[in-house]
């Protein structure tokens, strides 16, 4: 593509579903927002100035290059009187590619429990193939999360804006961004190798994956390694990880370890039950000391 | 004759309808179209979950909804006579990071909503700087996420206190972005220091400002949005802070407020279906938001403003503005003296053993969000969310109109009606969560 002009530069159009804004508002937090769309025309969007307003775009004359849908898909909702599918299935038409822009465009999150029994994502309910974009889904690009990390929409723009093309996974999300698992680079790391787990919440010492419910080794997302706000993640702050970028977002009992005789009912991605079990054991006969004191006290900083 | 105009860029969607009499707006009424259900979702799920639900109810205010959130739950601990002990660690904390949220709120507001609004309203040919707001929203949420791990959508507060354990190097790194924050303020918003800005005790200062702020000071003049936009003169503020006053206000009368007399009423819309509820307190309308906690907390140049101009849109916008520095100001505070001696976190008692009930209020940007729970062996029976919008944009009766009905009531055209409309800061999602 490499646009230059203002007239050449892909149109980009944002529209939603059943949402709760949270997409947009992550994605404002970009710290090279203006640059971005600097390389885009935005013909509609919820929150910024665009060429069009809604009124125009939901008479669905025209098209966009690049179609970025927030929200879970209702097939019922409308917007200003016009099927928000209605307007969607046009504007896929002409779009080269279709972002579904976090967990509920994606899966049907969050929302999706507004209505489950009509409520997904573009091509996935759940994680099951279902959606109204089924048909068209080689252009479907899925950034799950709730919501976005804003480098996640800045680099899948950025690489549609240069041409280049986004190589994805089985649930169409992009392979750079979602190859990770959110243990990766998560500082307390060496607590998870030699199993020791937070005597509580409100520690920076311990692993939350024991008892305080972390998802972390089992989810595919980058936010230890590219940190939220640039600064932290939920696992630093002492979260746990909710695994909201998998397809069965949102689980339950959120900040407890579901396990069978004390041991985790899930284990890390990929690693055998019986090797992890076996390791594990091991690792926690080692009672090491060092590991299990507090880091240091704040109060010793004054 | 009814005219529809449709309204976007208020965090959602709503619809006004227009009646005109003399091409004044003669009456108006107002429908939220989208439902979600928020507080179906919850039924039924183990009480602590909702720290990871409710602030998925918006984008721009979730924070202020974990807050509400997780005082609820502590109130049902109380009830239950098993109060949840906070450190003044957590407490100061929380309230860091729901005043960055507003920060960034207001911020978002003022760049992305006003500035463009009454440009358009002016006709105005000044160059428009909406990345200006999301900037300064981005700096205030990078000191927010150094707490609370990120933003939006973080679950860091959990009954007994905050899931972070930050030590001075969070604390002087939070300090550095603030100091930004106001640094940005004082060159590209006010053209002044802060310090100068909030000894100002009359708008007549304000008019001096070359900056920002005094281009929308002087627009909302040429506008005669002074003479224009009043509600009913009636105030209420409910969240505890420090940060403010819990009061309701009627003209310049204070009284003391009980959240058992809040309740909700479908609203009015006969020209389509509307979602939301109106909020009502002893079945009166009260507005909201800024305005509203600065005449609860006696500022003296908001009171200044409502002794010329009452009510106004012009009030209210500039409430909002001043309310922007006046959160600084405390952000600063707090995060200078944050002791961190204190535990993050006291453990209470496992949620399954509580059976009860409790209130959690906290101020929203737009004003008092509550949070009502009632909880049976630590699953969640029952629970109501009632939002700041619901207070101001309400949809009622010619007879009994609710603040931004009144407000609009009287406008010369639709679309200086639509600036009013604005000036109360919408937010839709929340509305009909």
């Amino acid at each position: 593509m490499h646009y230059e002009s203002d007239e050449l530069k892909p149109k980009l159009l944002w529209i939603q579903g059943v949402t709760c804004n949270g997409n947009t508002h992550s994605f404002f937090n970009l710290s090279y927002l203006p640059q971005l769309l600097a390389k885009y025309e935005i013909i509609y969007h919820p929150s910024l100035e665009g060429t069009y307003s809604f009124e125009d775009i939901s008479k669905c004359v025209g098209g966009c290059d690049v179609l970025i849908f927030e929200g879970s898909f209702d097939p019922l909702m409308k917007r200003n009187d016009v099927l928000v599918s209605t307007v969607l299935l046009h504007f896929s038409k002409s779009a080269k590619y279709v972002i579904a822009l976090g967990s509920c465009a994606s899966f049907g999150g969050m929302l999706k429990a507004c209505a489950p029994e009509r409520n997904s994502g573009l091509i996935f309910n759940e994680s099951t193939l279902q959606g109204p974009l089924i048909s068209m889904q080689d252009k479907i690009i899925n950034l799950s999360g709730c919501p976005i990390h804003p480098e996640w929409l800045g680099y899948t723009l950025s690489m549609i804006a240069n041409d280049q093309r986004v190589h994805t996974d089985e649930l169409h999300r992009p392979l750079e961004l979602y190859s990770h698992l959110a243990h990766h680079g998560c500082a307390r790391n060496e607590y998870f190798e030699w199993k020791v787990d937070a005597k509580a919440f409100g520690l920076k010492e311990g692993c939350l994956f024991y008892v305080q419910g972390c998802r972390g080794p089992m989810t595919h997302a980058i936010c230890n390694k590219v940190l939220w706000n640039e600064v932290s993640s939920k696992t630093r702050s002492g979260t746990p990880c909710f695994g909201c970028t998998e397809p069965d977002f949102p689980r339950t009992h959120l900040f407890q370890t579901k396990t069978n005789m004390s041991i985790p009912e899930d284990v890390p991605l990929g690693v055998p039950k019986r090797s992890y079990l076996t390791l594990s054991g091991i690792a926690k006969t080692f009672h090491i000391k060092r590991l299990e004191e507090k880091l240091f006290d704040n109060k010793t900083t004054d | 004759m009814i005219t529809k105009q449709l309204i976007d860029q208020i965090e959602g969607e709503a619809s006004i309808y227009f009646e005109m009499k003399k091409d004044k707006v003669d009456f108006a009424t107002i429908a939220f179209p989208h439902f979600r259900g928020m507080e179906s979702i919850l039924k039924a799920k183990p009480a602590l979950d909702a720290l990871v639900i409710t602030p998925r109810v918006c984008g721009i205010c979730g924070h202020a909804h974990l807050m509400a959130s997780v005082r609820a739950i502590e109130s049902a601990y109380a009830n239950a006579n098993k109060s949840v002990h906070l450190s003044a660690k957590a407490e100061n904390i929380r309230e860091l990071t729901l005043v960055l949220e507003m920060i960034q709120n207001h911020f978002k507001w003022i760049y992305l909503v006003i500035m463009p609004e009454l440009a358009k309203l002016t006709n105005s040919k000044r160059t428009l700087t909406p990345l200006k707001g999301a900037y300064a929203a981005s700096i205030a949420t990078k000191a927010l996420a150094l707490f609370a791990g990120q933003w939006p959508h973080s679950s860091y507060m959990l009954p007994g206190g905050v899931t972070c354990d930050v030590t001075h190097l969070e604390r002087i790194k939070a300090q550095g972005y603030i100091d930004e924050l106001i640094a940005f303020f004082q060159k590209e918003s006010f053209g002044i220091d802060l310090e100068t800005f909030l000894s100002y005790t009359s708008c007549g200062e304000l008019a001096t400002l070359n900056s920002d702020i005094g281009c929308i000071e002087k627009e909302l003049i040429q506008m005669g949005m002074h003479q224009k936009g009043f509600a009913h003169d009636r105030y209420i503020s409910m969240g505890e802070h420090r940060f403010t006053t819990k009061a309701k206000v009627s003209q310049t009368r204070h009284s003391s407020i009980d959240d058992k007399y809040v309740t909700t009423e479908n609203a009015f819309c006969p020209s389509a279906t509307s979602f939301a509820k109106n909020a009502l307190y002893k079945d009166s309308y009260y507005e909201t938001g800024p305005l509203a906690r600065a005449m609860a907390s006696n500022i003296s140049m908001i009171k200044n403003i409502h002794r010329r101009y009452k009510d106004s849109a012009y009030s209210r916008v500039i409430a909002r503005i001043y309310e922007t520095a006046q959160l600084l100001d405390h952000a600063k505070t707090l995060v200078s003296n944050l002791s961190l001696d204190d535990d993050s976190l006291s453990t209470p008692l496992p949620i399954e053993e509580i059976s009860s009930h409790g209130v959690g209020i906290v101020e929203a940007p737009r004003g008092p969000l509550m949070h009502r729970i009632s909880i049976r062996q630590g699953l969640i029976q029952e629970y109501e969310i009632i939002t700041p919008t619901q207070w101001n944009i309400g949809s009622s009766s010619y007879q009994n109109p609710t603040p931004a009905q009144k407000a609009m009531t009287g406008a010369r055209s639709k679309e200086e009606a639509l600036f009013i409309f604005r000036s109360f800061d919408v937010c839709s999602v929340c509305t009909t969560h």
